[in-house]
């Protein structure tokens, strides 16, 4: 199931927030698991089992790590909770890649095992790791079963993040309280992050598919699928997360935020600071720091980030594009820390121009079925292959695009807030924003069901990682 | 408003609107059919536990909910506004209305399609005809072609197209008539002609394939509120199409026999004019074949004694058939041919409709004597550049 649907929205949260809002305080977790598997077997009826299964491994591994701490089995109960979760993660997920690898390489036939990918595996296994981790660090394992496999499958963060670490919640998992004002900043955050996806992202996904699918390409169109596509993912995926983040608010619970206007950096390490924080942040505590980080010297230093980055991409899809992806940001991270450092400081709108090239450049990578049609659409860019600078289709898709791309453009900065912010200042105005507020929720909600009603479904594009 | 207040109001807002909705899609009247839409409506699915563990169940839930959704027309309508008004957007659903008339952007030519459409002809031809036979081509373009030209919208090269269709299909002579088309040729809610506009057009493909043509037309009126099916597509606010057809001497003897439905009818079927789509009112629609047969009024059961119904019908001859064994045409086509062909009739006895997107051109030979009849391919752009539909 996803938020983005008539099924979700009108159907299977009314019934789980009533339920939940009804069930007294002792049994609201139980409340929150049983939606939860709901919400997850509603898509993915078969793999309900495989990850309740990761979820007592975790739990069984989480105590026995905690007994074990001061000894050595604590720190073998920890890398068989790691080596657990991740084979899981490696048989769905990188089998097919490593046969079709090894087939290429050794000239070989074998099958693909053409497996259906659990829908949040990556996210819910990272999140299980992080707790063994977290727990073998020193924090206090979960003694209820049922808490930890609330947190685990909780459905506002269950399939698309954020990758919420257990000691973020981990008080509000026993103790939590519930307001109208936390209720209506979750619900202000969920009606705006359905409207980024449904408003923004999916129409601009919309124009990517008219790229891919053009036989008249040109240099302009491809510059235009490739802000189509920056902007689409961000749209997509922060959407997700505002509502994720709103859901959890609502139910009583803080997700950290998981987006900070990522377009607005000034380097490529500040767009990692601003950009799916929360697996930039699993990946620097849980696989950086612990490889050594920046403390070896230079030359280890760029050794672990090849070696992050090169995971980063391929925890976002099982295929070369993504390796090159991730090691296209390990490269440009190097030559930050190497060189460009001082340089992009003192050069600041360079500095954002270099960050929005690089970017656009990393989400056509990205965006491709393979590496030859991203490094063919990166061509395009440059006029490569004798492509026209202009084509009709480019002009006419830039005038029919032209609203929604200004739109997602303004959106991506911190502008409207800003807006939002001077306009509360005086009195008067903040009588006017507070009495317009639950007006433009209820018309970007209308507007939202507008869409839906009219069958025009879109996946969220980080369901497939 | 204190921030409070505002923050309750936005609570027991959220909540009353999706208690409201709920209880609506849940125990809210159920429509079955959308008119606007032209297509049946998802119902509830059966629920078994083979259809919840493979995920049908729960897609087919999905479906339900979403056609079912209450309120859904004029949802759909502000979903129309907004993508074309407020969002700019020049097209929605692939639709567009410019100078209250709504077209479809038919874009880009896909000449692999008409390739295969072109191949599909060249069976007909190397399975059934001979050089005894005249084969003609035309092809109708879309509203499109005409409308983009003035509101900038992307559209087929037309010029292209029919160079392209007379070179493939040089087996056929190729008959032009996009000279005679203009936009208002069209209804404004439909992609249709309007077959009070086309008489010039009907001349042109008689006298070019050497048959008379009877110029002697009344037109009457079926409805002033026909409202086509870009109209529901669209869900842009448009004013209703009237829906005019014409007669005369030669299309008033006429009788129509449906193969598929083994019954004889008339040329104009004033039932299926007052149904879901009016402009099946010319020969019923969407049928396999056809055969229209002159002066054949009040000889139904000469006709159609002893005919089984298609398919594996008992194989008797179209050409066979009835009392008509003068001039005869078949043409193949889609539904533009239904209002063309009753003004065809002038220079023809019998004209038999065959539309390969429902009956397989391998199959014709038991239904279609093609002997020394004129042929004649017909087809508009949006099936031709989508000719996966034909068999």
């Amino acid at each position: 199931m996803i938020f983005s649907s008539i099924v979700f929205l009108f159907y299977f949260l009314p019934l789980a927030a009533a339920a939940y809002f009804l069930a007294p305080r002792t049994l609201k977790n139980a409340v929150l698991l049983v939606g939860s598997l709901v919400f997850y077997a509603w898509g993915e009826p078969k793999y309900v089992g495989l990850m309740l299964l990761t979820v007592v491994f975790g739990y069984g591994f989480g105590r026995l790590i905690e007994k074990n701490r001061d000894n050595k089995r604590g720190r073998s109960y920890c890398i068989a909770s790691v080596m657990v979760s991740l084979s899981f993660l490696l048989f769905f997920k990188y089998t097919d890649f490593l046969i079709e690898n090894i087939n290429v390489l050794c000239q070989r036939k074998l099958p693909l095992l053409e497996l259906a990918l659990p829908i949040g595996i990556s996210f819910y296994t990272f999140q299980i790791i992080s707790y063994t981790m977290d727990v073998y660090r020193g924090e206090a394992a979960q003694k209820r079963l049922l808490d930890l496999a609330a947190y685990i499958v909780m459905f506002p963060q269950l399939i698309a993040g954020p990758i919420v670490r257990y000691a973020q919640i981990q008080a509000e998992l026993s103790k939590r309280t519930h307001s109208f004002t936390l209720a209506a900043s979750g619900i202000r955050r969920f009606v705006f992050g359905l409207s980024k996806k449904l408003l923004l992202a999916d129409p601009l996904g919309e124009l990517c598919r008219l790229f891919l699918e053009s036989g008249e390409k040109s240099v302009l169109f491809c510059w235009l699928y490739a802000i189509a596509v920056s902007l689409q993912l961000y749209f997509d995926f922060s959407g997700y997360s505002d509502m994720a983040i709103g859901l959890g608010r609502v139910f009583g619970f803080h997700f950290a935020e998981n987006f900070r206007y990522p377009m607005m950096a000034d380097s490529i390490t500040d767009f990692w600071r601003r950009w799916h924080i929360s697996l930039g942040q699993w990946f620097r505590d849980y696989v950086y720091i612990p490889l050594g980080g920046s403390r070896r010297g230079k030359a280890r230093q760029i050794f672990n980030l090849l070696l992050v980055w090169s995971l980063t991409g391929l925890w976002h899809g099982a295929a070369w594009n993504f390796v090159v992806w991730g090691l296209f940001f390990a490269l440009l991270l190097t030559a930050e820390k190497l060189w460009l450092k001082e340089w992009l400081k003192r050069h600041r709108i360079l500095s954002h121009l270099y960050v929005l090239f690089f970017i656009l450049v990393s989400f056509v990578i990205f965006n491709g079925t393979s590496l030859s049609q991203a490094f063919a659409q990166l061509g395009g860019l440059f006029g490569v292959g004798g492509l026209p600078l202009v084509s009709r289709e480019a002009v006419y898709y830039l005038r029919s695009f032209g609203v929604i791309l200004l739109l997602a453009a303004f959106g991506a900065t911190p502008a409207p807030g800003a807006l939002i912010a001077v306009l509360t200042r005086g009195s008067k105005s903040q009588k006017l924003v507070h009495l317009a507020e639950p007006l433009v929720l209820l018309a970007l909600l209308l507007l939202g069901t507008a869409v839906l009603a009219d069958g025009s479904f879109q996946p969220f594009l980080y369901f497939r990682f | 408003m204190r921030t409070e207040r505002k923050d309750q109001v936005v609570c027991i807002g959220a909540a009353a609107i999706l208690a409201v909705f709920f209880l609506l899609s849940v125990f809210g009247p159920k429509a079955e059919y959308s008119y606007s839409e032209r297509r049946m409506l998802a119902k509830l699915p059966i629920f078994s536990s083979s259809a919840v563990l493979s995920g049908r169940w729960m897609r087919a839930f999905e479906d339900y909910t979403v056609d079912q959704f209450p309120f859904r027309e004029p949802l759909r309508r502000v979903k129309a506004w907004t993508a074309i008004h407020l969002f700019g957007r020049r097209e929605y659903n692939g639709l567009y209305v410019w100078d209250g008339s709504c077209a479809a952007v038919e874009y880009p030519l896909a000449e692999e399609k008409l390739d295969w459409a072109v191949e599909r002809f060249q069976l007909i031809r190397e399975r059934y005809l001979n050089d005894q036979n005249r084969v003609f081509l035309s092809v109708v373009p879309d509203k499109n072609c005409f409308l983009a030209a003035e509101s900038g919208h992307l559209a087929l090269d037309y010029p292209a197209l029919e160079q392209m269709m007379a070179k493939k299909a040089a087996f056929a002579q190729y008959i032009s008539i996009s000279d005679l088309l203009a936009k208002e040729d069209y209804y404004k809610t439909d992609p249709h002609w309007r077959q009070e506009c086309i008489t010039d057009v009907a001349e042109r493909l008689a006298s070019r394939m050497g048959a008379s043509f009877e110029d002697e037309y009344q037109v009457h009126v079926l409805t002033e509120n026909f409202y086509g099916a870009y109209y529901g597509q669209a869900a842009l606010p448009m004013e209703p199409d009237s829906l005019r057809y014409v007669t005369g001497p030669a299309i008033e003897e006429c009788r129509v026999y449906d193969w598929q439905e083994q019954k004889e009818g008339e040329v104009y079927d004033r039932k299926l004019g007052t149904g879901r789509d009016p402009y099946e009112f010319f020969l019923s629609g969407s049928r396999p074949l056809l055969t229209i047969t002159k002066g054949q009024a009040g000889q139904t059961e000469t006709a159609v004694t002893g005919e089984a119904a298609m398919p594996g019908a008992a194989e008797r001859s179209a050409g066979q058939k009835g009392a008509a064994q003068g001039k005869r045409l078949v043409l193949f086509r889609d539904s533009f041919g239904s209002s063309i062909a009753p003004l065809l009739l002038g220079g023809y006895d019998q004209i038999t409709l065959v539309d390969i997107r429902y009956i397989h051109p391998e199959v014709l030979g038991r239904f279609v004597d093609f002997t020394d009849c004129d042929v004649l391919f017909l087809y508009s752009t949006l099936v031709l550049n989508h000719s996966e539909t034909l068999k």
